[in-house]
């Protein structure tokens, strides 16, 4: 029988070709546009399914196929595809999330007159980051990294009318760029010290994980660093965090997509792919797993004091990217895995009940919201269960795979742990304040407040069900998922520590938010009043946004400026000149273009002798 | 006394081309004397499209033939040449290559003015067909010669048939103003070339371009000055008919007065003709001129120093020029200058491709320039005049048409991915790997400069609206011509090493220039 796996390549191809008969047809395609996307991307989603349905049955051999692309001396490129059981349980994730993101969309920008644009980019997107997930070496890998790169950057700043897009999209495009250029340096380091330049991840993993010696291990740090510096700047981790928040001027169902379920976990998953060169290095790994829990914390506290309900649901993601970094940092790639694929559904499902809010009462301050719960209630049961998966309160999706997570944190640091579960406490704080804020209590905001339509709820309740129940492919009981996915068993240790300690603080975060926002027990000003500093710093989200602002921008802006007067004065002068010149020789052309022949022919004369004498006549002085 | 053989039937298979480009002229010269005045005279281009077909299939078949006698007989090194008429005449492929963009380039020619040249603009239009024959039989002639006599009568065929054709639009003023004056610059050319010729003569006591190549050496050190004088008047008189500055001055009037599928004529086939016979005479000439330490650098230096000139004043000269046919002159005149730099750098170890570079370029160069001059021909007749701003608004009157002209407008700014480009380029590399580096820098700065004067068309016809927003009617053959020079432009952009690969595989200079 053959394997379906050699089809995989068909997965990209669907959205792709709903890309190009979009782009091809134009802004005319309109609502069919709309239907074109969506159909693409459940063709896909079916197909992945397929796939994995036929690992999962555990058979079927690793599949991969490539061809070359470039040949150029001794040296080929070649680019090609992968199946794993990794890679296809990326292929579900991405198609998934896209599907019902599509979906949603039908409703969320209906009334939107470049919808069929939008929908061209999603599945531009979907193309991309499902090659991404198929790329058999780092080569294919980085041309869809870029990809969806500037599949993100088109649209966050879908809406470029908005300046805040505008900047938003620049930002989030430059900002990842720094990110990226490292990874290019990983790259062009790896195809220098790799035997025979492969690039692909089977060698990949040969060649660090197992004939150990073949490269220095100051070699390997530096690759490992570098290419985490690119995976730092995809996924939002700290410093280059900055783009991710403001990455919400995008629509809704976007954010749910690109900027939550898929392409932020690019940087983990590439991390994942690639771990076996961190393995080989020590100080590679203490530094994910350093930036990964300083992350968590450092943007949950940030969460903590924002009011703009997509802003507070991006440093979320923030923050939990940084578990699944702490995770790959000790070591766990199952853990980190885990986290990334229950985090995809909930994520998702958060923000497209945050769009399903805002769609409603079209703000997205959450201190004008207020008592919705009653009037969207299957918005609010879903956002529910999200929040709960979020805080990690069992049995729900979340509470499994953060517990994989803090139980590798354990067993790696106890620093790590304590950091992880402070985080988590903080998770449970800010997710409730959201939830009550915008569900409980009496309306605010003066706004109609409606239940979304259909195709926007369905999506919501498919992956409230997923947040519920995906949790449950690996508990600490069954570590059948950790299995499947590394190929080796991981050793039992339910640690009731772990399950304890991570479920006490999920609750208290809960029961916390609840005295705050909704009973109304403990004062809400109760930290702002006696400690504004540490308010203040956490609504101007530690500043760095500032910093980065003196520090780099500006000084950036003044090197620019320095550059401008040079262009203007030094190289336009230049410019001018050879310009004058050339004017000078043209009218001097001009002249001599009187229309007289005789005058053309003792030009001539004169041009022969010129020339003579000064090439021959100096041979006969 | 020298031995004259005579033709025999053996012979006459290999100048079947020319002959039939002979037989097809004189009948439809007469048949243009019967036909009755009412038949429409595009019969007669069709029939001169016919034998220009059937002459490059003659010229395909001999080359074929002698590929495969190179191949049957591969230590004979005379295998794939013919010397005719003791030596004044050779058959060999540096000929037949340049025979085949002469035909070619004729063809094309003669296909976009189908349909598109007007009674009312040339009275005669028989003869404008039919005298398209002997000039493009003369540029044979000038491709193929080994005597100097032999080139000499070529040249003039080419050139009396130019006179003629440059005042076929008998009822304007330009036209034979631009007549007269390229008669007279033209013969001026000839009396150069034919006063240097005769010192040449003088000093070798031979018109066999092999036998001048044998006595060189020895009338160096005999009459070294007298050697300077014919090679720099026959210098001169080619710089003349290939428009080099400062001898380019006639160009534009000319190029202005003529028809413009003349002017593309003179614009590709003349100056690769005047090329052909350039190569031809250099290099069984001065090229043997290596044993003295001066004279062969001198040469070469004279024509690197043309070349620079031609460059400069020809790319700076159009900077100011708003009549696209004189635009597209001085535009001539710059490339005659880059067309000229591979053999002006000449052969050393280090370079031996410059014929490839030569031909790649000037197969580009004619596709460009064919091409751009068809486009031309139905735009001056949808706005009614040539100036550039004949151009304005071009991309919401004709759009494709617009992207067609884009594209060859590329070209001839050497833009990649484009013949122009990569023709540049092969006679760029050719140029560092001599050390001529001052040419190099010379050649991409008036490539740099030249942008301007191209993109000053793309920009009236994208970024200005024509005072007339009616669509172009594009005459059927004008529009397959069109778009065939679009084709082999961007073909040659995108295959640049298969066609190369072809010319060197051809062509060697052992081979077929010198053997004898």
């Amino acid at each position: 029988m053959s394997s379906l796996a050699e089809y995989a390549w068909l997965v990209p191809v669907f959205p792709a070709a709903a890309f190009a008969a979009l782009t091809a047809m134009g802004r005319g395609a309109g609502r069919a546009g709309a239907w074109i996307g969506t159909l693409a991307s459940l063709v896909s989603l079916i197909l992945s399914l397929l796939i994995a349905g036929q690992r999962l049955s555990g058979t079927a051999e690793e599949y991969s196929n490539h061809f070359d692309w470039i040949q150029v001396g001794n040296t080929t490129l070649p680019i090609g595809f992968e199946v794993t059981n990794l890679t296809s349980l990326m292929l579900v994730v991405v198609t998934l999330v896209s599907f019902l993101v599509n979906l949603y969309s039908q409703g969320y920008m209906k009334d939107d007159e470049r919808i069929s644009t939008f929908f061209a980019y999603v599945a531009l997107f979907s193309a991309s980051m499902l090659g991404l997930v198929l790329s058999y070496n780092l080569l294919t890998m980085y041309i869809f990294w870029e990809l969806v790169g500037v599949c993100s950057f088109l649209l966050v700043g879908f809406w470029f009318r908005k300046p805040e897009a505008r900047a938003a999209a620049k930002k989030a495009f430059i900002v990842t760029r720094i990110g990226d250029l490292g990874l290019l340096i990983a790259i062009l380091l790896l195809f220098w010290y790799m035997p025979n330049h492969e690039l692909d991840f089977t060698n990949l993993h040969n060649v660090f994980g197992t004939q150990t010696g073949v490269i220095s291990t100051g070699i390997t740090t530096l690759i490992a660093l570098l290419i985490f510096l690119g995976a730092v700047g995809k996924s939002g981790q700290f410093p280059l965090h900055v783009w991710l928040p403001d990455a919400m001027e995008g629509p809704t169902p976007i954010s749910a997509l690109i900027h939550a379920a898929t392409m932020v976990a690019a940087g983990v998953f590439l991390v994942a792919r690639t771990f076996d060169i961190f393995h080989a290095s020590q100080a590679a790994m203490d530094t994910v797993a350093v930036i990964g829990a300083f992350t968590a914390i450092f943007a949950a506290t940030i969460g903590l004091a924002q009011n703009d309900i997509k802003r507070i649901l991006a440093y979320s993601t923030v923050s939990q990217l940084g578990y699944m970094m702490l995770a790959l940092g000790v070591g766990s790639v199952s853990a980190a895995m885990f986290h990334l694929f229950t985090h995809a559904f909930f994520k998702a499902l958060l923000f497209l009940g945050a769009g399903s809010v805002i769609h409603s009462v079209h703000t997205q301050d959450i201190r004008e919201m207020g008592g919705l719960g009653g009037r969207m209630k299957i918005t609010a049961w879903t956002f529910g269960i999200g929040a709960l998966a979020l805080s990690g309160i069992p049995p729900l999706a979340g509470f499994w795979s953060k517990d994989a997570v803090l139980t590798a944190a354990l067993d790696g640091h106890p620093v790590y742990f304590v950091v992880g579960v402070v985080a988590a406490f903080f998770t449970a704080l800010y997710m409730a304040r959201l939830f009550f804020l915008v569900f409980a209590g009496k309306p605010r905001g003066d706004a109609h407040a409606h239940e979304s339509p259909a195709v926007m709820t369905i999506p919501l309740v498919v992956l409230a069900v997923l947040a519920a129940l995906a949790g449950f492919v690996q508990t600490p009981f069954n570590g059948w998922f950790g299995e499947w996915l590394t190929g080796e068993a991981e050793q039992e240790h339910a640690s009731g520590l772990v399950i304890i300690v991570s479920t006490a603080v999920g609750l208290l975060g809960v029961y916390l938010g609840w005295l705050i926002y909704a009973k109304g027990t403990v004062r809400r000003d109760i930290v702002s009043s006696r400690m504004p500093g540490v308010v203040r710093l956490l609504e101007r989200k530690y500043y760095v946004d500032e910093l980065y602002h003196y520090v780099i921008v500006k000084p950036l802006e003044g090197l620019g400026k320095l550059l401008i007067a040079f262009d203007d004065y030094v190289v336009d002068g230049a410019v001018r000149l050879a310009g004058m010149s050339a004017s000078a020789i043209g009218r001097l052309n001009t002249r001599l273009q009187s229309g007289q022949v005789q005058g053309y022919v003792l030009t001539a004369l004169i041009g022969l002798v010129i020339l003579a004498l000064a090439v021959a006549g100096r041979r006969f002085w | 006394m020298i031995h004259l053989p005579t033709l025999t039937w053996s012979d006459a298979w290999y100048l079947a081309p020319e002959l039939t480009l002979s037989i097809f002229a004189v009948v439809l010269a007469v048949l243009d004397l019967f036909l009755p005045r009412s038949w429409n005279r595009n019969i007669i281009g069709w029939l001169t499209l016919v034998g220009l077909a059937s002459a490059a299939a003659f010229v395909v078949w001999l080359m074929i033939d002698f590929k495969n006698a190179a191949a049957a007989h591969p230590e004979d090194p005379t295998a794939a040449f013919r010397n005719l008429l003791g030596g004044s005449y050779r058959i060999d492929d540096f000929g037949n290559l340049l025979k085949l963009v002469f035909l070619g380039a004729s063809g094309f020619i003669v296909l976009s003015s189908l349909g598109s040249v007007r009674s009312s603009d040339i009275p005669l239009k028989g003869e404008f067909y039919y005298f398209m024959l002997p000039a493009a039989l003369g540029a044979m002639v000038m491709s193929s010669s080994g005597d100097l006599i032999t080139l000499f009568v070529g040249l003039e065929l080419l050139s009396i048939t130019s006179y003629i054709l440059v005042g076929m639009r008998k009822r304007s003023g330009l036209s034979a103003e631009g007549a007269f004056k390229y008669l007279v610059a033209g013969g001026v050319a000839s009396a150069f070339v034919l006063y240097g010729m005769s010192f040449l003569y003088g000093v070798t006591g031979t018109t066999n371009l092999a036998f001048i190549g044998e006595g060189i050496p020895a009338a160096i050190t005999d009459y070294r000055a007298l050697v300077y004088v014919a090679f720099f008047l026959m210098t001169a008189g080619f710089a003349m008919k290939l428009a080099l500055a400062p001898f380019h001055a006639w160009a534009a009037d000319v190029y202005q007065g003529a028809p413009t599928p003349v002017t593309s004529f003179l614009a590709v086939v003349s100056k690769g003709a005047a090329f052909a016979m350039l190569y031809r005479i250099f290099m069984n000439t001065a090229f043997f001129a290596k044993d003295d330490p001066f004279v062969q650098k001198d040469l070469y230096l004279g024509l690197s120093v043309l070349a620079a000139a031609a460059m400069i004043v020809g790319t700076a000269g159009a900077l100011r020029q708003r009549q696209v046919k004189r635009l597209l002159a001085l535009s001539g005149v710059a490339n005659a200058g880059i067309l000229l730099t591979p053999l002006a750098i000449h052969l050393t170890p280090l370079h031996s491709s410059l014929f490839s570079e030569f031909v790649y370029y000037l197969i580009a160069y004619a596709f460009m320039n064919i091409g751009a001059f068809a486009v031309l021909t139905v735009v001056s007749r949808g706005s009614g005049n040539e100036s550039l701003s004949g151009f304005a608004g071009l991309y919401y009157r004709a759009p494709w048409t617009a992207a067609g002209m884009t594209v060859l407008l590329c070209s001839l700014s050497g833009l990649p991915v484009t013949g122009g480009f990569f023709g540049k380029l092969f006679i760029l590399f050719g140029t560092v790997q001599t050390g001529a580096y001052w040419l190099a820098a010379i050649l991409l700065v008036t490539t740099v400069v030249s942008y301007a004067v191209y993109f000053s068309f793309i920009r009236q016809m994208y970024m200005r609206s024509g005072s007339d927003d009616s669509s172009i009617r594009i005459p059927g053959p004008a529009g397959v011509t069109i778009w065939l020079c679009v084709a082999a432009t961007l073909a040659l952009g995108f295959l640049p090493k298969p066609v190369l690969g072809w010319i060197d595989a051809l062509f060697s200079i052992p081979a077929d220039f010198l053997a004898r």
